[in-house]
């Protein structure tokens, strides 16, 4: 369950929390890492929870105020994560999740600057759409991708 | 940065940012019509469908184990479809946790990869796949089946054979369906017929079969194979498909599986 993972991450966090001085520098020019594999990276972390990352992925350009969806078909009882990450100069990325008519649904969200990701359960399979919009930022690459459990 | 940072980063702001919420707007007419589609991501595999179906229950993965020497035909159409249907039966194998039946399907992927003149990168899949099921790595092996198909599929874009590909993903969300639908039938319940309704991709797959080069399109097993999805369509429509839709399913889907892996001298 997603409770689960939020568990997971905060039990390895405080853990981590312990071992690092509190002003190590941790971020990597963002120039220096592309969008799939800072998403790749992303959703290694929900596959510590046992969730499985789908092969394919979805990319493109991201530019203000011009989101892009992506149909995917989704099973009842399945728990997915949608991840998401752009380059700069995207600086901040959101993920939603639509219904086959377009009407949005009750997801779990995480959304880190350019990287973010949406949890989601559906209760009906089907047909859905996933959106991914720059918040903050000019026009950039992007990349996206889904795990399930 | 290094994983575990990384997780500890991502729980802060997970913790901090995230939440239970629903988008704020829905989306306009424009947008939907612009919605994109990519096959290795739009289509589930049916590792995803098998995953949900054991939540709902505890089928025997076991009897759905398919024995059998792959299609013996020079039809390159029907071959592409016998990969598919097997790339589905791995992930059986996989759910039946049946390290030697997963070998012999990964063997049985790449010979029939080979007669499709795939490079020798996807062979090495072939090895990646025994490796990991020679160490129970069932998770490992959901994605390396996948990747395994993807590989193929790719090899079949450079050579331009695109029609070939649709076939791959035909034939395994065929096999996929007839034994989801099996299980279903089986036991019934509304919950897990509920599964099976997925409108969008039949829309998807006969749209692609639509696409197939005009040659390949009037071959008799590919104009079978679209009525019979034409059929399952009206079928899976409901929300909740009754027994007697599950069953109409499966019959179907049963049948077009024995023509994908029969020799068409046979038939």
């Amino acid at each position: 369950m997603i409770k689960g993972l939020l568990f997971t991450l905060m039990l390895a966090g405080a853990v981590q929390a312990q071992e690092e001085p509190a002003n190590v520098q941790v971020e990597t020019p963002d120039t220096e890492i592309s969008a799939r594999s800072r998403v790749l990276e992303l959703a290694g972390a929900f596959s510590n929870d046992g969730y499985k990352i789908r092969d394919g992925f979805w990319a493109g350009n991201l530019e203000p105020d011009r989101p892009k969806f992506l149909e995917v078909n989704l099973f009842s009882g399945n728990e997915y994560w949608f991840s998401g990450a752009a380059t700069p100069p995207a600086r901040q990325i959101g993920i939603q999740i639509y219904d086959a008519k377009g009407q949005p649904v009750k997801i779990q969200t995480y959304e880190d600057g350019p990287v973010a990701a949406a949890g989601f359960v559906p209760e009906v399979s089907g047909q859905y759409f996933v959106g991914i919009r720059l918040l903050s930022g000019e026009k950039s690459e992007f990349c996206l991708l889904y795990s399930y459990k | 940065m290094d994983r575990m940072r990384w997780i500890f980063f991502a729980t802060l702001a997970i913790v901090g940012v995230g939440g239970a919420h629903a988008a704020e707007t829905a989306m306009t007419a424009e947008q939907i019509g612009q919605v994109e589609r990519v096959e290795s991501i739009t289509i589930p595999m049916p590792g995803e469908f098998f995953t949900a179906i054991g939540k709902l229950s505890r089928p025997d993965w076991k009897n759905f184990l398919r024995t059998g020497t792959p299609v013996a035909t020079a039809s390159r159409a029907q071959i592409a479809l016998g990969l598919g249907t097997l790339v589905a039966d791995g992930y059986v194998a996989v759910e039946a946790q049946d390290g030697q039946g997963v070998k012999n399907i990964g063997k049985e992927i790449i010979n029939l990869a080979k007669k499709l003149n795939v490079s020798q990168s996807v062979l090495g899949r072939g090895n990646s796949l025994n490796d990991f099921a020679e160490n129970n790595d069932w998770s490992a092996l959901r994605e390396e089946l996948e990747a395994t198909q993807n590989e193929v599929k790719l090899d079949m874009e450079i050579q331009k054979d695109g029609g070939l590909i649709t076939l791959v993903t035909v034939g395994a969300w065929v096999r996929g369906m007839e034994i989801a639908s099996g299980l279903v039938a089986e036991t019934y319940t509304p919950e897990a017929a509920r599964l099976l309704h997925q409108p969008a991709i039949m829309t998807y797959l006969l749209d692609q079969l639509a696409a197939v080069p005009e040659g390949m399109q009037k071959e008799p097993l590919i104009l079978d194979l679209r009525a019979g999805l034409e059929k399952c369509q009206s079928e899976i429509a409901p929300e909740t498909p009754s027994f007697e839709n599950v069953t109409a399913v499966h019959e179907v889907m049963a049948e077009m599986v024995r023509e994908i892996i029969i020799n068409p001298e046979e038939s």
